[in-house]
């Protein structure tokens, strides 16, 4: 027995080590055969072995901590095609369900259910946290009560197929304000990057990481996950205030809607009109707005705007085509889809950082502090004007008047700064010399980033002068700000030093950055670059500035029961043949310490004389003061007078009146009718050639062939291009008020 | 009573004569490597799918079964043989039949345990769950050895046949009807039936007759499945006859979530290893991918991070068991020993063997542990206990 038994041990034992054999044989065979396929097979698959949690990108808050913009989370509807014919019955309850508890057309569904029955993702649309419950409570009521009801019946009901429908997390960006600071903010593609805005300069900062999670399935396909949690972005904290943004933009809309289609049938109040407000002790950005502007939440919305205005934008942001009689229907789609396109650039594009234009004599306050600073003039200094300057030698003498056909004879140096004067200008420009005016121009950071933490920042290096491009008739032009270009928020960051004692900060636009639990991860202090002109020097400016408001150009800016100071600027957009301005005013309030600095850009407005653009300029500013300065706890200093109390009242202007109510009162009672007015002067600089003879172009301005009638060129190089034309000839005028030109 | 003492005094004598010596270097050896293996591959494919609690707790429960395990081995070891022989005494190897098969039956009382539509745990409370089909397999295997050594040459009768036959097919039965466990049963069966064969002097009926019956089974099996797929009964069909038809093609998409996914995936991660793997943690199948894969598709996992290499290495270790039994079997010194080395023999050899076929689907799936390298405590512990028996014979057969 023991034999037989051993025998058929040893066969059985051979027999499975055979098997054993034969399995490593089958193992390998199966990655001989297929292992290539199967390798890639693996790699295919990779990117659906996990599920990624998506991360929520962190919130932008303005100073007060009011929510600009924060991510939502919200669902996509996913349909399971396959799920649903595997249970064709259910397929119209399921389709019920989903139309009436979320909103989604049922027929579209249908449609997709018949054409695509083995798909099983697709999105059918996003619905909120509130639609899903809904939806869900309606399957599980509606089911129930199937269920129950079946119980008693011979044909059964079809219940709800809940495997039809499922659902995925995402996130929203949502900007409760709408465009409030759309310019500033920026919004965010579809798949989550930042575009434009803080949104693009902070995109690493805001954006988190996704989580993952880990999906397998069980022996009887039951599904199993793991979970690593997502990292959600930082929240920035900016130094926007709602309410001086909401102000701003608010006044800036009501200007454009009262300027729509004035002097230009159909087009906006102006191409371009800005404002900046900031805090000239830190450069922070209190507000920065422009018009025209965008929905944040819907980027590509251009229905606020009219057809003749997208044309507009469209031509603004550099559309040069045009649509031609005889072309196919897609070649015009095309063309429309091009158009509207470059008309939402022109909008996304933040004109306050992002355009250049030439100041004008918003500058007159630079070349006048640079010049004090140096030495070369002192206070008190008087200047003759005879309402031209002539320099240069033979040939290339060049005259340039001054806006006073006849002078503004022999006036201080408060009174150049006050009226504007171009000669007093370029007579201190001729005293401060090339290198020097130069050498400012760049502590003032022109020509130069100011490197605000906004995405778009415009390069300015190539349109102000330098060494080599600069001759006496450029560096004449520079002194009362033309001939070089510069954008709001470099001017107004200069024009922060000049008025705060000379320190010139980094204009900035976050000032704390914290993560999702609140933590502060990052502050950020006010950095001072360098000081640029003397605390004396900076006083006396303050000074001169007061004196325009108070008794120069710019008294229309005073806001009603306070004084401030500025200057205001208005610079000819030449070289287009057409008759455009950009105009504007650089202000601080309040005169006694100054606190905020506040510059109003018009560009191009809409409005027949440029002295109503000038004028408008000035207004947009005060009204804005108007609002802001009692909101921002400074209180009036100056009588009102019965005119203005009025003004604010119909306003609505109630809180301001109140708050201010001793000093307005009193007010009311001293004076018993309005001052009158500043007629302030107008001043007109042309340019022309030395020689005799000549004329001008009645509308530009431009000199004239006496004999041909067309216009003569330039003798300096920077005012013709390559063909001997006309160009950037930048025929200054400013401040004009609606008092009419006289030669006109 | 004098007879009894002096006895006493004999088998005292003779135990002492005994001396300990050291266990079965070849078998240490290869169950050591197989449980390190084991440990890593359960650690690396756990680590992904179960968050970091979860996956430190695969890899100690395993461990800690493990440890009780080589305790069992060390107990055995150092029982008198007498002890080993006393488990087949036909009180003890009857007593522990019933044992199991009440456990099997425990699984119809709450305690029972369901996972997966299927009860096959009793749930110990804290002391964890066991599942009972692991127990009948040894009960069975003592069964059959002690039956065997016991009535000696009746086993070549008819009747004396019949008895260990009807109580294997019982056990296989009750496995199979109340924890819906085919694997197990087969093996039960596999188990009773080989070591019947090997224990008698008849040949030819006995091939005949169990080949005939397995095919018959598989025959008919298969021919259900076709007509059931012919008549369209492709979402009522039994789950088995899917599986047969997802054995002859994985890629069918009406099975795609019905276990051709299991099946195909598994097959992906053999075929992308190579020869030489991807690299112990390196493979990706395991991401969620293939399911059960610390389990019964560890083989899989196997094969993609360790390659051709790494697969036949395992095997080869098994295959070392393997020869180890047979070789203390023939050298047992009673036909007792024999017969429980050939029935470890078998188990682990079966067990292996349907492991790497359901995983390569060379036949149809059918949840099959991998021996002392698939995640799960019973099957673990257990077949070391076996394994501890075979230990404890070969250092009857040193003396």
């Amino acid at each position: 027995m023991s034999q037989t038994i051993s025998a058929k041990i040893i066969i059985m034992g051979i027999f499975m080590i055979m098997f054993f054999a034969f399995l490593i044989f089958r193992t390998w065979t199966i990655m001989r055969d297929n292992g290539e396929r199967y390798k890639k097979q693996v790699l295919n698959q990779q990117k659906y072995d996990s599920r990624a949690i998506p991360y929520q990108r962190g919130a932008i808050l303005d100073r007060n901590g009011t929510l600009l913009a924060y991510s939502e989370r919200v669902y996509n509807v996913i349909l399971d095609s396959k799920m649903a014919w595997n249970d064709a019955d259910s397929i119209e309850t399921t389709l019920n369900a989903i139309s009436t508890a979320m909103g989604l057309d049922k027929e579209t569904i249908r449609k997709y259910l018949d054409e695509n029955r083995e798909s099983q993702y697709h999105i059918l649309g996003t619905v909120d946290y509130e639609q899903r419950m809904e939806y869900e409570n309606y399957v599980a009521n509606y089911n129930e009560t199937v269920t129950e009801d079946n119980k008693n019946r011979e044909t059964k009901l079809p219940t709800i197929n809940k495997k039809v429908i499922w659902f995925e997390d995402k996130f929203r960006r949502t900007y409760p304000g709408g465009s409030l600071a759309c310019d500033v903010i920026g919004f965010t593609t579809a798949d989550g990057r930042g575009q434009y805005g803080l949104e693009e300069y902070y995109n690493d900062v805001l954006t988190g990481r996704n989580g993952r999670e880990y999906g397998y399935l069980t022996a009887e396909n039951a599904l199993e996950r793991t979970v690593v949690p997502a990292e959600n972005g930082y929240t920035l904290v900016t130094t926007i205030d709602s309410y001086i943004q909401s102000v701003c933009e608010e006044k800036l809309k009501e200007y454009d809607i009262a300027h729509t289609g004035e002097f230009r049938e159909n087009e906006m109040g102006a191409d371009n009109t800005g404002v900046i407000v900031m805090d000239i002790h830190s450069g922070e950005i209190l507000a920065m707005a422009s018009y025209p502007y965008y929905d944040l939440n819907d980027p590509k919305d251009l229905s606020m705007y009219s057809d003749m205005q997208v044309e507009q934008l469209a031509r603004l942001g550099g559309w040069e085509d045009d649509l031609v009689e005889g072309e196919t229907p897609e070649e015009i789609k095309k063309k429309e889809e091009q158009r509207l396109e470059k008309a939402s650039q022109m909008l996304w594009k933040n004109f306050c950082i992002s355009q250049s234009y030439e100041p004008g004599s918003v500058c007159k306050t630079f070349t006048v502090a640079a010049a004090l600073d140096a030495g070369v003039i002192h206070d008190g200094d008087s200047f003759d004007c005879r309402g031209y300057l002539t320099f240069g030698e033979g040939s290339k003498a060049t005259t340039i008047r001054c806006h006073q056909r006849y002078g503004d004879g022999v006036i201080s140096l408060k009174e150049a700064v006050e009226k504007s004067c171009n000669v007093a200008l370029m007579l201190i420009g001729q005293k401060l010399g090339k290198d020097e005016f130069l050498k400012y121009q760049k502590n003032f950071n022109f020509g130069l980033r100011t490197n605000i933490d906004l995405a778009g920042e415009m390069r300015t290096a190539s349109l102000v002068f330098n060494q080599k491009n600069m001759g006496i008739t450029e560096l004449m032009t520079s002194t009362f700000g033309q001939g070089f270009n510069v954008t709001m928020i470099q001017n107004i960051s200069a024009y922060a030093s000049l008025v705060n004692g000379g320190y010139y900060y980094q204009p900035h636009m976050v000032k704390q950055i914290k993560d999702s639990s609140g933590a502060v991860v990052d502050n950020v202090e006010p950095t001072v670059v360098r000081q640029v002109v003397s605390v004396s020097v900076s006083r006396l400016m303050i000074d001169y500035c007061i004196g325009v408001v108070d008794e120069g150009t710019g008294t229309r800016a005073r806001p009603a029961g306070y004084r401030i100071g500025g200057k205001t600027g208005t610079a000819e957009r030449s070289g287009q043949g057409k008759r455009d301005y950009t105009v504007s005013f650089m202000g601080f309030a309040p005169a006694d310490d100054p606190q905020i600095a506040i510059y109003v850009v018009i560009d191009r407005p809409n409005t027949a004389t440029q002295e109503n653009g000038t004028r408008n300029a000035c207004i947009l500013c005060k009204d804005i003061l108007t609002e802001i300065l009692p909101y921002l706890h400074i209180f009036m200093t100056e009588p009102l007078t019965a005119a203005e109390r009025k003004e604010l009242e119909e306003k609505g202007l109630k809180d301001t009146l109140n708050q201010n109510s001793a000093s307005a009162n009193s007010a009311s009672q001293n004076e018993a009718s309005a001052p009158v007015p500043m007629e302030p002067e107008e001043e007109v600089t042309e340019l022309r050639g030395d020689k005799e003879g000549y004329a001008i172009d009645p509308i530009n301005r431009e000199p004239l062939d006496p004999e041909t009638g067309v216009p003569l060129n330039a003798d300096s190089s920077i005012f013709q291009d390559e063909n001997g034309n006309p160009k950037e000839i930048t025929v200054l005028r400013d401040e004009g008020e609606e008092k009419d030109d006289p030669r006109e | 009573m004098e007879d009894e003492v002096r006895k006493k005094r004999r088998r005292k004598k003779r135990d002492k004569r005994e001396a300990i010596v050291l266990p079965d270097a070849t078998i240490i050896l290869a169950l050591f490597g197989l449980m390190v293996v084991g440990a890593v591959m359960v650690y690396s494919t756990t680590s992904y799918t179960s968050n970091l609690d979860a996956q430190s707790n695969f890899l100690k429960k395993q461990i800690l079964a493990e440890v009780i395990g080589i305790v069992g081995i060390g107990f055995i070891y150092l029982m008198p043989y007498r002890f080993i022989r006393w488990l087949g005494s036909q009180k003890i190897r009857v007593l522990l039949l019933m044992v199991s098969l009440g456990s099997v039956l425990l699984l119809l009382t709450p305690l029972g345990k369901t996972v997966n539509g299927a009860t096959r745990w009793i749930d110990l409370g804290p002391a964890g769950q066991i599942q009972p089909a692991e127990i009948v397999k040894v009960a069975v295997l003592i069964y059959i050895a002690g039956y065997i050594a016991e009535k000696k040459d009746e086993i070549n009768t008819l009747r004396g046949y019949a008895v260990p036959f009807v109580v294997t097919m019982a056990g296989a039965g009750l496995v199979y009807i109340i924890s819906d466990n085919l694997s197990s049963a087969i093996i039960i069966a596999g188990i009773g039936v080989l070591m019947l064969f090997s224990a008698t002097k008849e040949w030819k009926w006995q091939i005949i007759i169990y080949t005939a019956a397995a095919a018959a089974v598989i025959w008919g099996m298969i021919t259900i499945a076709h007509a059931e797929a012919a008549a369209g009964h492709i979402d009522t069909m039994k789950f088995r006859y899917k599986r047969i038809l997802i054995w002859e093609d994985p890629t069918n998409p009406d099975f795609y979530y019905e276990g051709a996914y299991q099946t195909l995936q598994g097959l992906y991660a053999i075929g992308s290893g190579g020869v030489f793997g991807k690299g112990i943690g390196k493979g990706v199948q395991k991401l969620g991918k293939v399911p059960e894969v610390h389990n019964d598709m560890i083989y899989s996992a196997i094969c993609e991070e360790g390659g051709l290499i790494g697969a036949a290495f395992v095997l080869i270790l098994l295959g070392a068991i393997v020869m180890r039994c047979l070789q203390i079997a023939l050298k047992s010194r009673d036909i007792y020993g024999m017969l429980l080395c050939t029935g470890v023999m078998i188990h682990i050899a079966l067990q292996t063997i349907l492991n790497v076929m359901v995983v390569t689907n060379t036949m149809p799936n059918t949840g099959v542990s991998l021996p002392f390298i698939s995640y799960g405590g019973t099957s673990a512990l257990f077949l070391m206990v076996e394994v501890g028996l075979v230990l404890r014979v070969a250092r009857n057969n040193s003396r």
